[in-house]
Order: structure tokens, then C-alpha cells, then sequence
């Protein structure tokens, strides 16, 4: 009986902290990716063939709408800035925004990339608070050094995988 | 020559006590078990969650009790209800609260193996199982979005969410009577959610009578209870046929 009453005081005291303070843990990186391809035609099946490509001194750089001016501006900061062997991009799309513009520049020749898209509410934990995921309606691109492009998958998310090919 | 004619000696008389007393275990006849099936129930509150609180710098509260049944000292159908919640205020202002009612459904075994001549005791080493239940709502607040390359900053809020969360746990306790029919005790519970969320939902953050939404969880009560003894018919009843096997033995 002593034995038993002095098991129960003794984890009377034993009392875990019951919140545990977590840091978030998962990613929140969303950004779209757009990598370069050649396309080789093979003439005997009259099937394309499409070649990654790395490509050199590329300057990417944000393009924000002013709506008081009405015109179009650099953003301050660079994405990409002269580097060189870039065989894919990841571009930030504007969270509060239906069109995310993109100036490219390939050494010297540039091209402006326009993406029109959707932005979804991503709630992860309290911890992680919420992200932005982008669903991708439309994309046109001047052909000044890229020929054409092509959406690979429309869903932007976290998982980094490729959403547009630019085609030279 | 000797040492083999010792060794087979001193084995041969082990044998022989080893059947022995195999002999006279099967000798002895075990009564049979007259404990009633019904031995009341006990009532008892839990004052461990009196307490977290303050562990929990007040972000968490809760109360619970629970009634159990007394079945042969072995078996014990137990039903918990409780009220719980959570006021969570991040460092970057974002909350979460919610509020709400819990129940658990289970049986605890008494592991304590009672010798076949001594007296049931009260004072039991149990384990055991429970489902859990809770239907909440909840309120996200203040969840900041921010575009760090283009800017702009987006406060959202998601209220009036609501969740139903099931969860089953694995129980170990003691329970000791410390004055007639008064019963302290303790359990520590293993908790394990059977429901899990969307990927995408606004799950969350605490759920009423399991934790933190950790999709696991521990628990530990401090119970402080009343046990309330069967009806005196049933003892009664249960006393008779002894009294009539005495008074045929005096025939």
C-alpha cells in the first residue's frame, strides 16, 4: 500500500511543458522554372528533338507596372545578373498581381517575357504561415533571341519542377 | 568415477523434487472466482489539466473527467469527457484559437495478477485503450503573405473553421485507494490521430483532448477520484449462496 501511494506522488510531479515552440520546417519556395531547349528536326521521322542549352552572360531582371505613371519598370533587384552556363531560370511571379513581366537579356539581345496567371491561397501551418501557389493561363514572349515558348506545366508550386520551355 | 556418481545423485534428486512439487500444484484446486461482476464505478477528475496552464504559459487550457466501470476487479469500461482549447499568438502576430468538448470511449485491464486465497484489492497497475473524438471550430488569424521580390504584403484570416478529429491512445495508470472509496492515480497516454488533414486545408494547430496537431502525442493525468459501490441488493445476492452451502454442510 506505502509502496503504491509512493509510486502515485512520485509521478505526480512528473508534468511535460505542453507546447512545443516548432520552427516551420517545410519549404516555401515558389517559383516558376523556364528552361532553354534547341529543337533539332529529324527528317526522317519529321519529329522534333528538343535540346537543353546553357546560355550565357543572362541578365534577368523584374518588369512592375506603375499604375500612377502607366508604364512599366525595372524592379530594383537583379534576378540573374551576367551569369554564364544557365541552363534553366527560376522566376518569383507577383503574389498580388495577374501578370508577372520579366526582362531577359541574352548578352546583348533582349527579350521581354510576360506571364498571365492566377495566385492560390496555400495555407501551410501556423508556424509556416501561408504561400502563394500560381496556376498559369497564358505566356507570350518577343522572339529577339528565344524563337518560341511552351507551357510544361501550368501549376507553380514548391516542388520545382519545370513549367516553360524557351525554344531557340 | 565418484564426481559422475555425485553428479547423476544430486540430479536425480532435483528430479524428484521437481515432480513433487509438479504433483502437489496439481493437487491444489482452485476456488472458484466469486468476485461479482459489477463492483460500482468510480468517478474522478482530472487535476493534471487544473495545471497546464500554467505550463503552458497560458496558451492552452483544459478539464476533464470520466466515469468507470468496476467489472471482477479486471475490467474496467471507462467513458472520459472533457472541454479544452488554445490561445496561440506567433512572433509575427499570426493566432490560433479554438475551443471545445472531447469524449474518449475505452477499457483499462488490471495487469495485477490477485493470488488465488487473498482478497481483491483496490489499488490496481492498469493498461488499456480509448477512441477519441472532438467536433471544434477555430479561427486562424492575422497569417501575414509577403512578396519579398515584387512586394506587397496580404493579411489573411480563416474563421470559423471547423474540424472533427478521431484519435485512438494507448493507456498505462495506477490507481491506489488512499482512504476508503477515495482513489488517486495517474496515466500517461499515447495518442495517435486516425483522421489526418488536406494538403492544402487550414488544419489546426491544437486539437481539444489530443495536443498539438502533431499527427502523435503524449498525455499525463493526475486523477483524483470517488469510487461509488454497488447497489446492497447486489451484495446481498451475492452472499447467499455461501450461506446456503453452510447450512447444508451443518445438515
Amino acid at each position: 500500500m506505502n509502496k503504491s501511494i509512493f509510486i502515485v506522488l512520485a509521478f505526480s510531479f512528473i508534468l511535460n511543458s505542453c507546447v512545443t515552440d516548432v520552427t516551420c520546417t517545410q519549404t516555401t519556395y515558389v517559383k516558376l522554372t523556364a528552361g532553354f531547349y534547341h529543337v533539332i528536326p529529324n527528317d526522317t521521322t519529321s519529329l522534333y528533338t528538343y535540346v537543353p542549352f546553357s546560355v550565357d552572360s543572362l541578365t534577368v531582371q523584374g518588369l512592375k507596372f506603375d499604375s500612377t505613371t502607366r508604364q512599366y519598370h525595372l524592379v530594383d533587384s537583379i534576378l540573374y545578373n551576367k551569369i554564364n552556363s544557365q541552363s534553366s531560370i527560376n522566376l518569383p511571379l507577383n503574389n498580388f498581381a495577374l501578370q508577372s513581366k520579366f526582362k531577359i537579356t541574352f548578352n546583348t539581345i533582349v527579350d521581354t517575357l510576360s506571364i498571365y496567371h492566377t495566385n492560390i491561397n496555400d495555407y501551410l501551418s501556423l508556424e509556416c504561415g501561408c504561400i502563394k501557389l500560381h496556376t498559369i493561363d497564358t505566356v507570350i514572349m518577343t522572339k529577339h533571341y528565344i524563337d518560341s515558348v511552351k507551357i510544361t506545366n501550368h501549376n507553380v508550386n514548391a516542388l520545382n519542377a519545370e513549367n516553360i520551355r524557351l525554344f531557340k | 568415477m565418484q564426481r559422475i556418481f555425485v553428479y547423476l545423485s544430486s540430479f536425480l534428486i532435483c528430479l524428484s523434487v521437481i515432480t513433487a512439487s509438479a504433483q502437489k500444484k496439481k493437487q491444489i484446486v482452485l476456488p472458484p472466482d466469486s468476485t461479482k461482476w459489477l463492483n460500482g464505478l468510480t468517478v474522478h477528475v482530472d487535476a493534471a489539466s487544473l495545471i497546464i496552464p500554467t505550463f503552458s504559459s497560458n496558451v492552452l487550457y483544459s478539464s476533464e473527467g470520466g466515469i468507470q466501470l468496476d467489472l471482477k476487479h479486471k475490467i474496467f469500461p471507462t467513458l472520459e469527457l472533457g472541454y479544452g482549447g488554445a490561445n496561440k499568438l506567433e512572433a509575427d502576430n499570426s493566432g490560433f484559437k479554438t475551443n471545445g468538448l472531447f469524449e474518449r470511449i475505452g477499457v483499462d485491464f488490471n495487469l495485477r495478477k490477485r493470488k488465488p486465497d487473498s482478497k481483491p484489492t483496490n489499488n490496481l497497475f492498469v493498461a488499456g485503450v480509448r477512441l477519441g473524438m472532438s467536433h471544434f471550430n477555430y479561427n486562424v488569424t492575422n497569417v501575414s503573405v509577403t512578396d519579398q521580390y515584387w512586394g506587397g504584403t496580404e493579411s489573411l484570416n480563416f474563421l470559423n473553421q471547423s474540424s472533427t478529429k478521431i484519435w485512438y491512445e494507448f493507456v498505462v495508470g495506477v490507481q491506489v485507494e488512499v482512504l476508503k472509496n477515495f482513489y488517486m492515480g495517474w496515466y500517461i497516454r499515447n495518442k495517435n490521430l486516425i483522421s489526418q488533414d488536406n494538403p492544402g486545408a487550414v488544419a489546426p494547430w491544437y486539437i481539444p483532448g489530443f495536443g498539438q496537431n502533431n499527427g502523435a502525442s503524449w498525455g499525463f493525468n493526475y486523477t483524483l477520484g470517488y469510487h461509488f459501490l454497488s447497489p446492497k441488493k447486489n451484495l446481498m445476492r451475492n452472499k447467499i449462496p455461501n450461506q446456503t452451502t453452510n447450512n447444508q454442510l451443518k445438515k
